[in-house]
């Protein structure tokens, strides 16, 4: 995923909704790769991140590859 | 419009134009097939062989170029490559669950693993079926299944827990306790094979429970069972039950649902296109088959991370319809009827998978035994029966009572504890046959 993409996979330009969801899940996927957290945040974060990569892969806003968290 | 108010899951994927639609599944295929390419040692294998890269899916139709997927070679690669072969994408210790396909006499079952994306994407699947045949958060769901190794209605559990329903699960309660808990708790879905609401809804009348009056259940979404797509089936479902029965398919091999029945039921599930491409070809030739005819379901998952399945052949037997064909406004096209069967010679009893051979490789165990047939009825529309009748040599005539007993206890224990019934037949009964023998009789209804 480009932070700096402009338009979803359709081409179309992104709302401010999704220009909104994609932003939490680029700062989620960013927290959940650090390893310097207690475990408490680290798992809770990456389980969010999960969730919002789902609401962002399902409104074509990007695909990126499942398997990776 | 709220959220609860809108009667898609997801809105904008479910209602794009067929154009746009088509153009998504492109962007998507073209980005998995590389991914495979470069991550799946088995997928590149089977791209060079085909002498097909990547680079070379330009178009939707250039998903023909691409070889298909078997579930022979899936079970070879495991077998080569315990435990999982090497068409997993990811280290082992990424994943999150691990789940097997419902194994068969001879066969060893597929073992198949998920990442935490995975499992957020299978639950997904579930709800675009769940939210478009109006679950809502409001509903009280239950869940009678097993909850084991098999996938069955795992994701749907996660599904009505994300949409914030109150989700029951009964894994270990006996039918009557099923029952009762429904009643008591005003339970308004529930979720269950066919077969097993049928049974369910039977065991009500025997308590003495009208679920009509006596319950609050307003939608019966069955799975796993093609009785689930079929009216008659249904409309007992339905009478029992006083809601309205809606059918939903999956597989192992997916993880979760690829169709789903909406509110408006035009007479079979919707395909759930932007997460999937469902081909339907002819099983012979590979080639597609119009709308309209039948042929064998050939499917691309987009969504699971660990396990890319590009033009996976399920042999399930479909007939698809356009779109239009329903009036709810997705653009996803329909299987006019459901799943219709299997276009091989796999028969699916109750659940479990049987095969022709492996019957007659536990019957031909059994030397007493001289001429033998499959028959499988389906009583009452809906409980399907697979009897074994058995011709005995001559000499063997005594043996029958032990062998009678021993032959149902070896056929149930190679198919999962499936009941065989096993019949005596009077010498010279059974057709006898030269060269290709015929001994299985499918007679339940065609549909
Ligand atoms: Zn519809």
């Amino acid at each position: 995923m480009s932070p700096k993409t402009n338009t979803d996979l359709l081409g179309r330009p992104l709302t401010a909704d999704e220009r909104e969801l994609l932003d939490l899940y680029g700062r989620l996927r960013t927290l959940s790769a650090r390893t310097d957290l207690p475990p408490v945040a680290t798992a809770n974060v990456k389980q969010a991140m999960v969730l919002l990569w789902n609401a962002c892969n399902d409104l074509a806003l990007m695909y990126e590859e499942p398997g990776c968290d | 419009m709220s959220a609860t108010e809108s009667p898609y899951w997801n809105p904008k994927t479910e209602t794009l134009p067929k154009d746009q639609l088509r153009a998504l599944q492109l962007v998507k295929l073209q980005r998995l097939v590389a991914r495979a390419y470069e991550q799946s040692p088995f997928h590149r294998r089977l791209y060079d062989k085909a002498c097909v890269r990547p680079e070379q899916v330009k178009t939707l139709d250039d998903i023909r170029r691409l070889p298909f997927m078997t579930r022979e070679d899936w079970m070879a690669n495991q077998a080569e490559k315990p435990l999982f072969g090497d068409l997993i994408t990811r280290p082992e210790s990424d994943a999150i669950r691990y789940h097997l396909t419902s194994g068969t006499s001879g066969r060893q079952p597929l073992r198949v693993l998920d990442g935490r994306k995975d499992w957020s994407w299978i639950t997904d699947m579930w709800c675009y079926g769940f939210w478009g045949f109006g679950i809502r958060p409001t509903d009280k769901v239950f869940f009678a299944f097993s909850y084991g190794s098999f996938i069955g209605f795992w994701g749907a559990h996660y599904c009505t827990e994300k949409l914030g329903c109150l989700t029951l699960a009964s894994g270990n309660m006996t039918t009557e306790q099923r029952v009762k808990q429904i009643v008591e708790m005003g339970v308004t879905v529930v979720c269950a094979t066919p077969t097993y609401a049928l049974r369910m809804g039977q065991t009500a009348e025997k308590m003495g429970i009208d679920l009509r009056k006596d319950g609050k259940v307003r939608r019966v979404i069955v799975s796993g069972e093609p009785a689930g797509s079929i009216p008659a089936v249904k409309k007992m479902i339905e009478e029992m039950w006083g809601g309205k029965c809606g059918d939903t398919a999956g597989m192992t091999e997916i993880g979760t649902i690829m169709i789903f029945e909406c509110d408006h039921q035009p007479g079979g599930p919707h395909i759930i296109e932007d997460h999937f491409i469902e081909e339907v070809l002819d099983p012979d030739t590979g080639n597609p088959v119009p709308y309209g005819e039948r042929g064998e379901r050939v499917v691309t998952s987009f969504g699971r991370g660990f396990i890319p399945l590009i033009r996976y052949r399920t042999k399930d037997l479909v007939c698809k319809v356009p779109h239009t064909r329903c009036t709810c406004g997705r653009t996803g096209d329909v299987y006019e009827g459901g799943i219709l069967g299997r276009v091989d010679d796999m028969k699916l009893i109750r659940g479990t998978n049987v095969y022709p051979r492996a019957v007659e490789a536990v019957v031909r165990e059994h030397h007493e035994v001289e001429e033998f047939q499959i028959v499988i009825t389906r009583v009452d529309n809906v409980q399907d029966e697979i009897t074994v009748k058995v011709e005995l040599k001559p000499d063997q005539q005594d043996c029958w009572p032990r062998l009678h007993a021993q032959l149902g206890k070896d056929l149930a224990d190679a198919h999962e504890g499936l009941r065989f019934n096993v019949e005596l037949c009077k010498q010279g009964e059974l057709p006898r046959f030269e060269l290709k023998a015929k001994r299985l009789q499918d007679l339940r209804p065609q549909y």
